[in-house]
């Protein structure tokens, strides 16, 4: 390494996908993890942001080529061959990738998978199946009979989302069956418990991470079919579920749902708090303070080649011997940081994003969750605190041996799961 | 002969000076905009051009971006040329991917064969999607603004439902061409593609100017009436000239996934290949609806989308006015004509 004059400041650079600045959640979260790595480490933090495909090598290499850059993170799948390609080019250089797999894309290739090339990957399937046991414990509440997930392209990462979804789901009724067995035998026959396990959840994959009004449309679908909440699976779609949301809201002159969906990635309970009932946070600004840090330590290669498939963030995850979370269902605690990034949009486009002021937000989104019966949070921390331990929780599939949360990752598994849980 | 170079500069002179004069308004109100938003627009245009034309490594850049750019200004103004108003070129650049992707990635060839067949391919998918509108304005005279914008949704959508059909190990993407059917890496990510692309510009320039097929062409665009009278059918210079364009459309497609690198595969929501037909037509004016006016237009733009990284990560200016300015620069080149309208007005 060359030796660098003291007062050069260190840059982390950020590649966007071409979902840019302003989805309000996957690579907003990427740009909140550059600014709090500027707040915490004192680095400055650089956006390049990607309007096609054709900009993420230029992209990569105008980062690395800065002699300042320490760190350069591109967000998303979608950069994995122009990551590795550019690692490969500047050996010198740290890269990151978000929810990349360049590990398995190079080794597929026949190449070394090169050491200063980091994966940062997530256990979503934990936070999923949490989400999955609220929608379906709401579900169990409400008398209805279907939960519903709107999901963007059919990517293995997703499929992680969906069967995990779908897993929370049967976990909290058989988690009601076993605590309230008077009351689950006696629910009405709208109620989820009563239909069969292979149709409790309905799904649809869109295809696209970026048409809102795909979203709004599969939603709406859902909703009509009596679904109690959807699960936002497909960043800015969410906008077109809320949408769904906000025409029956409307039309029933409801102020607090049911019908209510779930956030995903970011905390997005403020985009219509009242209807979004949680968040399956997925802490991708976590991924960058926390590459940066190891960068800072110097121990970014070390963690590379202790875990060449990826730094996993999740619940009970550690890095480096220290604990580091990176999934969590939100609470009202989390809502602040979050209202700030809708003000940081709003001063930044002009435009009016926030629903109302912060201040009734807040009220908002307490009410809503205070609204709801207290067994539905005591049985999602009850799964939580089983997750954490990494302990196996139950026997869905029926093998006679007890599983933790599934990561569906390939068709076979995917297939398996969906044999048990209802396909489409 | 003097005479004739001194004659055919004094043509060259009135459009080149209106083209650089409407750059030239762009990038002024791009550095207004740069000032009313607090950034200094000398040091954005100083990393603007220095990262686009300063070195080596930005010229090559610049010319990536630039190849597709000078396809799909051929296809608007070889439309043009004929009196067309041909904006069709994005949905026939999504089609000529995904014929370039399914003979590059599914069907092995002999080595050399392989590229030229898949690049035909593209091409002639391209062709294929450009006739539906031709044959609609020839038979039925079914207006081609709406006909090619409506092809253009069709195609996006016809595109990602056959791109599910030629999927490989990635979801993201379709399964790369093999090895034999890409193009050489020149340097950074400029492939030898641009060579057939440069070929098929010089190409389209002869086609139009040295020919008796370009001349009656050029003659039933400029007046319909005066080449209907000599004999000229109007309907087969339409048609040429959305077979020319749907060539060149097609063979920008190709050239982003045959000479695609890194990925050498069509990207499924078609991030690879979108946008470029309709940015082709704000290329194709500045270029003045000439084959070789685009290339130079087509390298100004490219050099835009390449600085516009070095302008955001030095100088701190979002990358997405580089698009404002390709707009005020279409505007502006509306302004010669504008002015011609208000003198006769008020003479």
């Amino acid at each position: 390494m060359i030796a660098k004059p003291e007062t050069a400041v260190s840059k982390i650079y950020v590649v966007s996908d071409i979902g840019g600045r302003g989805d309000l959640s996957f690579n907003d979260m990427a740009f909140k993890g550059g600014d709090e790595a500027e707040e915490i480490y004192g680095v400055e933090m650089v956006e390049l942001i990607s309007t096609t495909s054709a900009d993420y090598l230029p992209n990569l290499r105008a980062a690395a080529r800065d002699p300042d850059s320490v760190l350069i993170v591109g967000v998303g799948f979608l950069l994995i061959d122009a990551l590795l390609e550019v690692a490969q080019e500047y050996p010198d250089k740290n890269f990151a990738g978000i929810d990349t797999w360049t590990y398995w894309t190079a080794l597929d290739a026949g190449i070394t998978p090169p050491p200063n090339l980091m994966d940062i990957v997530y256990e979503e399937h934990k936070g999923s199946a949490l989400v999955g046991a609220l929608g379906a414990l709401l579900a169990i509440h409400y008398d209805k009979p279907y939960i519903g997930g709107v999901f963007g392209m059919e990517i293995a990462v997703l499929w992680k989302f969906e069967i995990a979804y779908k897993w929370g789901a049967e976990w909290a009724v058989r988690w009601y069956e076993s605590n309230y067995p008077s009351e689950y035998a006696a629910e009405p026959s709208t109620s989820i418990v009563n239909t069969p396990i292979d149709e409790r959840v309905l799904y649809t994959y869109t295809g696209t991470f970026s048409d809102i009004t795909k979203g709004y449309e599969a939603a709406s679908v859902m909703y009509d079919e009596d679904a109690v909440v959807v699960y936002n699976i497909a960043g800015p779609l969410g906008l077109g579920i809320n949408q769904a949301v906000d025409e029956i809201a409307t039309a029933q002159s409801l102020t607090q749902g049911p019908p209510f969906w779930i956030g995903v990635d970011a905390n997005q309970d403020w985009v219509n708090p009242g209807f979004v009932i949680s968040s399956m946070m997925k802490r991708v600004d976590f991924g960058v303070t926390r590459a940066t840090e190891l960068v800072r330590k110097g121990l970014f290669r070390d963690v590379i080649e202790e875990s060449p498939t990826g730094m996993l963030l999740g619940i009970g995850t550690e890095v480096a011997g220290i604990p580091m979370d990176g999934i969590s269902v939100s609470t009202l605690a989390d809502l602040d940081e979050f209202i700030e990034m809708g003000v940081a949009a709003e001063e930044r486009t002009g435009e009016s994003v926030l629903p109302m002021t912060p201040d009734e937000i807040r009220t908002t989104a307490a009410a809503l969750r205070a609204a709801q019966p207290s067994w539905i949070w005591d049985a999602v921390a009850e799964l939580e605190a089983k997750i954490r331990t990494g302990e196996p929780i139950a026997d869905f599939d029926g093998d006679g041996e007890l599983e933790t949360v599934p990561a569906a990752t390939t068709q076979v598994a995917v297939d398996y799961w969906r044999a048990i849980f209802g396909t489409l | 002969m003097i005479n004739r170079i001194v004659k055919g500069l004094r043509d060259l002179a009135r459009p080149v000076g209106q083209s650089v004069f409407a750059v030239l308004v762009g990038l002024s109100i791009g550095a207004l905009i740069m000032i009313i938003s607090g950034n200094n627009p000398i040091a954005a245009y100083y990393a603007l051009f220095k990262g686009a034309f300063g070195s080596l490594s930005g010229w090559l850049q610049t010319l990536t971006f630039a190849t597709p750019l000078m396809l799909t200004a051929i296809t608007f103004a070889v439309g043009m040329k004929a009196g067309i108003f041909n904006i069709g070129a994005e949905g026939q650049v999504y089609i000529g991917a995904v014929g370039a992707a399914w003979v590059g990635g599914w069907i092995a060839l002999p080595a050399g064969l392989h590229v030229a067949a898949a690049t035909a391919f593209g091409m002639l998918f391209g062709v294929l999607w450009a006739l539906p509108a031709a044959l609609l304005k020839i038979w039925r005279g079914v207006h081609e603004v709406i006909s090619t914008i409506m092809f253009n949704w069709i195609a996006f959508y016809f595109a990602i439902f056959l791109v599910g059909h030629l999927a490989g190990e990635r979801a993201e993407l379709t399964k790369p061409a093999m090895t034999s059917a890409r193009y050489a890496v020149l340097g950074e990510s400029l492939t030898s593609v641009i060579f057939v692309v440069i070929a098929l510009c010089i190409l389209v320039y002869i086609l139009l100017w040295r020919t008796r097929t370009g001349y009656e062409l050029r003659l039933a665009g400029s007046n319909p009436d005066a080449a209907r009278y000599a004999g000229i059918s109007v309907r087969r210079a339409i048609l040429i000239s959305f077979i020319v364009g749907g060539l060149a459309a097609g063979l920008a497609g190709a050239a982003q996934v045959l000479g695609g690198h890194p990925s050498w595969a069509l990207f499924k929501g078609m991030g690879n290949v979108a946008n470029y037909g309709f940015m082709g037509i704000g290329i194709a004016l500045i270029g003045r609806n000439h084959p070789i006016g685009g290339i130079f237009a087509a390298i100004f733009y490219g050099g835009l989308l390449n600085g516009r990284i070095a302008m955001q990560a030095e100088a701190g200016v979002y990358s997405e006015l580089v698009y404002v300015i390709l707009g005020i620069i279409i505007i502006s080149l509306a302004i010669p004509d504008l002015l011609a309208i208000v003198k006769k007005r008020f003479k």
